[in-house]
């Protein structure tokens, strides 16, 4: 049985401590030890971005990261994406139909809305998109609920 | 599933993070978007991770006639800099072309060049920018030059003990009236999130004459570690390029690579592109 170490987050906006075993993974922890199962694990080697969450406001692919080395850093994952309510993306994916099976939702939602919060346009925006792989919608959907968002994002009702 | 390592350290200083790596079960960890897979399929193995995160390794600095890039710099910093962007455009194309967005926010500079494949998109860009690697251990720090850091696949210069402070690559002013191209192109069977086939990084300084003053090439993916495409360059240098030197450099530059069949392409392929990546670049530097 090996040490346990401490993990502090500042989780979904809320002050959380976890003892986990040396090599667990980020996403690990959000699902196992947090019960945050919105966040998927796909290929578990950074190639499709399912289990993308935001560390320290930026996406990142939590089955690479090290859950010990988000120790004291800010994670936000689906759950926490849209602050009580959906985020206008989340909004947006549901109106354009860009949601089919749903696994890589959550990744793409989370890198959708980073990508808005960075304020790029046009092909930098799907540049940015292109980590998340959706093996249902042939992305033009997604591409479509992101423009939608932007908008809503930029010119708010 | 948890990697199977014993321990993980989290120094808040070089000299501590130091002391741990001297212990020769111990591997530093940045970014860990190469490691993590790695430790995961048993391709490296650590009882002992050093966490790299806390050491204020990270962001780009002008330092006199060099700009420094720190080692946990990511790739995302690195591809959105305005330094790195104006001065070393490859690079910042390189680093932007590293996984996917989610894999940019977190892989490091340190950690693409440690990691030592020949696939490596940011070895090219630091050859042709003849960039020196620092190395700091326990006993002092030292400068291995880019082109003496990757000795072959996942092997490198670094000792048991030593890690990458940063990476230096000196400035070159542009004398009046010359025109400066420099680029980056990766080949694979998409834009993202590949694994390079082949890559190119090409530097080219034209005279107001069109004649290439300086011509520096380096390639991936086609040898066991990145290289500067040195009989390429000399059969460029000083001409235009024309289509005779185009002709010409396309037949040296196969005498610069070693390409392996492997999973991503048969070494015949990865030498007709490495022609034609070669050939794309020398047309654009002719058009200006």
């Amino acid at each position: 049985m090996v040490d346990r170490v401490t993990v502090t987050l500042t989780l979904n906006g809320e002050r959380r401590r976890f003892e986990v075993p040396p090599g667990r993974r980020l996403l690990d922890l959000l699902r196992d030890d947090a019960g945050l199962t919105g966040t998927k694990e796909g290929c578990g080697a950074g190639e499709c971005g399912a289990c993308t969450v935001l560390l320290d406001g930026v996406p990142v692919t939590s089955c690479l990261v090290l859950a010990a080395s988000a120790d004291g850093r800010e994670v936000v994952t689906v759950e926490g994406l849209g602050s009580g309510a959906l985020h206008p993306f989340q909004e947006a994916l549901v109106a354009r139909g860009g949601v089919q099976c749903g696994f890589c939702t959550p990744g793409v939602a989370v890198t959708g809305a980073a990508a808005l919060a960075r304020g790029v346009t046009g092909a930098e925006r799907t540049r940015l998109l292109a980590g998340n792989l959706c093996r249902c919608t042939g992305y033009a959907k997604i591409l479509a609920a992101l423009d939608d968002a932007a908008e809503a994002v930029d010119a708010p009702a | 599933m948890d990697v199977a390592i014993q321990e993980v350290v989290r120094p808040a200083s070089i000299a501590e993070a130091l002391a741990t790596l001297a212990r020769a079960d111990a591997r530093p960890i940045a970014g860990g978007t190469d490691l993590m897979v790695q430790l995961r399929d048993g391709r490296r193995h650590a009882a002992c991770l050093v966490d790299l995160g806390r050491l204020g390794l990270d962001g780009v600095r002008r330092d006199g006639d060099a700009v420094e890039i720190g080692a946990a710099t990511t790739m995302d910093a690195i591809a959105g800099d305005a330094a790195v962007r104006d001065w070393f455009p490859a690079l910042a194309s390189a680093a932007g072309q590293v996984g996917g967005w989610p894999i940019q926010c977190r892989a490091t500079l340190g950690g693409n060049l440690a990691n030592g494949s020949p696939a490596a998109d940011t070895a090219g860009p630091l050859l042709i920018a003849g960039a020196g690697v620092i190395v700091v251990a326990a006993g002092g720090r030292r400068r291995v030059p880019i082109a003496e850091f990757f000795l072959g696949p996942g092997r490198t210069a670094l000792r048991q003990g030593e890690l990458i402070a940063a990476v230096r690559l000196p400035l070159a002013e542009t004398a009046a009236g010359r025109r400066v191209v420099e680029r980056f192109v990766k080949v694979g069977p998409r834009r993202e999130q590949v694994i390079s086939v082949a890559s190119l990084a090409g530097r080219a300084v034209v005279g107001r004459d069109g004649a290439l003053e300086q011509v520096r090439i380096a390639l991936g993916s086609v040898a066991p570690t990145p290289v500067r495409a040195t009989a390429a360059e000399r059969a460029l240098s000083g001409r235009r390029p024309d289509a005779v030197a185009r002709r010409d450099a396309a037949r040296a530059v196969q005498g610069d690579i070693a390409p392996i069949d492997d999973v991503r392409a048969p070494a015949r392929y990865r030498r007709i592109v490495v022609a034609v990546l070669l050939d794309r670049f020398l047309r654009e530097v002719e058009r200006g």
